[in-house]
């Protein structure tokens, strides 16, 4: 088994489980929360419930903030590990979104200086929340399955455009505030009963493909664009993310189950790292499939078509 | 007294006599309204589109030439239903006109068939026991009976008497009138206007209400014409001259040689001579020189004078101002602060305040579609009664790229807006997720009973909390929370609706949607509630299911 390190920020959204199963070190960025000032990124509800904090975060989102690790805080885990003798693999949230990459990769050459010998790749992910956590666990499987450092991170940057997401975000009013989904529209955040759905596209954000109106339809389209570019559902792990939509999410889940019968569904939560970015109305699935066309194209007359025989 | 044929001139004074009786009667028109919600506006609407039609028209003594520009008016002017279904008679009556400068009974015959067919013509359902009924009835029942001596007086008397009868009949036609207890308001409207044609021939004019100009002409920018502007234009002059019999005064007038004279100092000349009064309309550079010649003749009864540059120039700047070109730009039509701004969050390039009734017309509809520079255009009426006015302001504009999506409350407008994909460059898709957005939505609407009302097993006294769906009243009581969560209970497939978006009207307390939150969230656990500030006159409450 190769002995590499797979590293990521809290922006993996992967849970403590997932960190420890697939051994993925991660390491913490930032939250400013009120009242409480900055404090480091959490990956598990202990002192706030998901829905208490995301009914917080929907009555005042401008008291919240999210930052990367600084350079320092990159420097410091990179050497933990090189000190040792280990490389790392450090795959970042999509640079579209937030400047981990940046720091990253100013504390790589930090660390390079100090350790000339030491080897660390950074990836871009491109993605964010389980989007990227599910690429870590494939990168994880593979070093499982014995393949080399180059390998992995060969891997990782051949296939990160095979990364889905096929869900809907019904609250854009946050990644609208933020900047961070492509060309939003202030009105995003009202839209009662609209299901926009989304897809990650080659800039590393999400991009609104088309709109379902009510759950019901939002299914319908959703599971038919999964069966059209998802690749071999049956050995893969899908995971469904959910900000503050459980219940859906649950159904979302058994809809997937019977119809494309993968190894396992995981329900995954979106942290606070991405979540105060994202709000409370994701609800999404992910996983491997075909590359996702460099303008969206392909994706985008799939859903038009899908939308239209949901009517 | 018997008249034969009568000519462009006398049609006007009848038209205007016409217009003139109606708007006496304009607020009897309006109270004939099916439901106890103070939004009736027939009347209003039937006389603002006469009066855009008589404003716009040029006097001519042949008659199918003033009728087609007053026809011309009319299409532009029409607002409502009524309205448009007023204009499209006119507008049937004006093309059959077109090579007849008199009108004998031949002609009237032939112009009433015209007129009620085109307007049947005009509408994608047609409904019995309305202003159509009254109009086929009216002149089928007697077209028999007109012959060549039959006088101008006997046949709109027979056609008024007919069209009575129909009247009488069309609450037995229509359900909804009959159990409001009313006749058709738009039928009873167009028989007004008849009437008071046929008054004139009669000699019986009628005093017209002082208008006002037309609402959308506002107040003119003055600053357009300053120290560097150019003077080309001249002045748009009106007046009525009142000729005098006193010594002072010439006393010979020949109208042919008064134009003749008048062609001299200016163009777009219109006199048109009533007994010892004088109409005049010309358009010059120097006024002076029309009003000397004029004050030959007798003293002005009224006078008005407009600096056409002014006019020219705010004409150039409001095409100047042409908003920037876009693939699909959207008009809309709303009342209420709260709404004008959600639509406007909403991307809407042009959220036209429709008023408490929501009766803009189709020069509006064309107003904004003229400022609009982009290659699709949507409208979204929000409500049933302009669908047909925003259609004829596509067909006048005559272009092709619009698409009326017939949105028939705010709640469908609103949902409408919220499937647009702004992001997406196929405007043919956004199209087709605006007009998505507008199937299977509910609309309730909560109000107070402006009177007392009964229909089915349905009544009310003035003063109760009603709500209607889709347009129908259907619960009434003293509690508003309440009349809303039991209409919500009637709508067919309330077990489907995900989504209640909720309008909270003006002067409404904002405190009490937490009473209607709790009332319907306990009664529709799995629904998603959202409350917005529409800010609307007239209804309390709109309620969008989707």
């Amino acid at each position: 088994m190769s002995e590499f390190i797979l590293m990521a920020d809290a922006g993996c959204d992967l849970s403590a489980e997932f960190q420890e199963k697939y051994d993925i070190k991660v390491i913490n960025g930032h939250l400013v929360l009120p009242g409480k000032g900055d404090v480091p990124t959490f990956m598990k509800w202990e002192d706030v419930s998901r829905e208490q904090f995301y009914t917080e975060l929907k009555k005042n989102p401008n008291d919240y903030a999210t930052a990367p690790p600084n350079i320092t805080e990159y420097e410091n885990a990179f050497e933990s590990y090189v000190k040792d003798g280990k490389d790392v693999i450090c795959v970042t949230i999509s640079s579209a979104i937030s400047g981990a990459l940046g720091f990253a990769t100013t504390a790589r050459k930090n660390i390079l200086e100090k350790y000339p010998n030491a080897k660390i790749t950074l990836v871009d992910s491109m993605r964010f929340g389980p989007g990227f956590g599910l690429m870590l666990v494939h990168a994880s499987i593979l070093r499982s399955d014995g393949k080399s450092f180059e390998e992995v991170a060969e891997y990782l940057e051949q296939n990160k455009n095979r990364f889905h997401q096929a869900g809907w975000l019904d609250d854009l009013s946050f990644v609208a505030k933020k900047g961070r989904i492509t060309h939003p529209k202030a009105f995003f955040g009202q839209l009662a009963g609209i299901k926009p759905i989304g897809e990650f596209d080659a800039g590393g954000l999400t991009t609104v493909l088309g709109k379902a109106k009510g759950a019901k339809a939002a299914y319908a389209v959703l599971l038919k664009y999964i069966e059209a570019t998802i690749e071999n559902p049956e050995d893969q792990y899908i995971f469904i993310a959910q900000t503050s939509r459980f219940p859906q999410a649950e159904q979302y889940k058994k809809m997937i189950e019977e119809k494309f019968h993968p190894k396992a569904v995981y329900i995954n939560d979106v942290f606070p790292f991405c979540g105060i970015n994202i709000g409370p109305g994701l609800m999404a699935a992910y996983y491997m499939g075909k590359p996702i066309s460099e303008d969206l194209s392909e994706e985008r007359a799939l859903i038009e078509k899908f939308i239209a025989e949901a009517k | 007294m018997s008249t034969r044929r009568i000519n462009g001139i006398l049609l006007e004074k009848m038209i205007e006599n016409g217009l003139a009786f109606l708007q006496q009667h304009e607020g009897e028109v309006n109270r004939l309204n099916v439901f106890p919600v103070p939004d009736g506006d027939t009347g209003t609407n039937m006389a603002l589109t006469l009066g855009n039609g008589t404003r716009y028209a040029k006097s001519s003594e042949d008659c199918g030439a003033y009728l087609r520009s007053l026809s011309d008016g009319m299409l532009l002017g029409a607002r409502g239903n009524s309205g448009v279904i007023l204009s499209q008679f006119f507008k049937g009556f004006a093309v059959e006109m077109t090579r007849s400068p008199l009108i004998g009974p031949g002609e009237l015959r032939n112009g009433l068939i015209r007129g009620y067919r085109t307007a049947y013509e005009a509408v994608v359902h047609p409904v019995e026991g309305t202003i159509l009924s009254v109009t086929r009835e009216g002149i089928e029942h007697i077209r028999t009976q007109i012959t060549r001596n039959s006088s101008i007086e006997s046949i709109l008397s027979m056609y008024i008497a007919e069209m009575r009868k129909t009247l009488s009949y069309t609450p037995e036609m229509l359900s909804v009138l009959k159990e409001a207890g009313v006749v058709d308001s738009g039928a009873y409207g167009f028989i007004l206007i008849v009437e008071g044609m046929l008054k004139c021939l009669y000699g019986e004019v009628i005093i017209p209400k002082e208008q006002n100009a037309h609402p959308q002409s506002g107040l003119v920018d003055l600053s357009l014409f300053n120290e560097n502007s150019e003077f080309t234009d001249g002045y748009c002059t009106e007046f009525i001259l009142q000729r005098l019999n006193h010594s002072r005064y010439q006393q010979e007038f020949s109208k042919n040689d008064f134009i003749s004279e008048l062609r001299f100092f200016g163009n777009s000349i219109a006199v048109v001579v009533d007994g010892m009064r004088v109409k005049v309309h010309i358009h010059t550079l120097y006024p002076s020189k029309v009003i000397a010649f004029a004050q030959q003749y007798g003293e002005f009864l009224t006078f008005k004078m407009e600096n056409m540059q002014v006019q020219h120039n705010e004409h150039d700047r409001d095409l100047n101002q042409k908003k920037e070109h876009k693939p699909l730009a959207i008009i809309s039509v709303v009342n209420g602060e709260g709404m004008k701004e959600l639509f406007q969050n909403f991307g809407c390039d042009i959220v036209i305040d429709g008023g408490t009734t929501m009766n803009t017309s189709s020069a509006e509809f064309l107003e904004a579609i003229e400022q609009l520079d982009a290659e699709e255009i949507v409208i979204l009426p929000n409500n049933p009664n302009i669908i047909l006015a925003a259609n004829q302001a596509v067909e006048l504009s005559k272009r092709k790229n619009i698409t009326v999506i017939e949105s028939k409350s705010v709640a469908q407008g609103y949902f409408a807006m919220a499937m647009d994909i702004p992001d997406s460059d196929d405007a043919k898709f956004r199209v087709s997720q605006m007009q998505s957005g507008i199937d299977n939505i509910a609309t309730v609407s909560q109000t107070v009973a402006s009177r007392n009302y009964s229909f089915h097993e349905i009544s009310c006294r003035k003063g109760d909390e009603i709500a209607l769906l889709d347009g129908e009243i259907v619960s009434v009581g003293s509690d508003f929370a309440k009349t809303i969560a039991d209409t919500l209970s009637v709508v067919p497939d309330i077990d489907d609706k995900e989504t209640c978006v909720i309008f909270r009207g003006k002067d409404v307390p904002a405190d009490r949607e937490e009473a209607l939150y709790e009332l319907l969230s306990a009664r529709y656990p799995l629904m998603d509630f959202e409350f917005i500030d529409g800010g609307q006159e007239i209804y309390h409450w709109i309620v969008g299911l989707a």
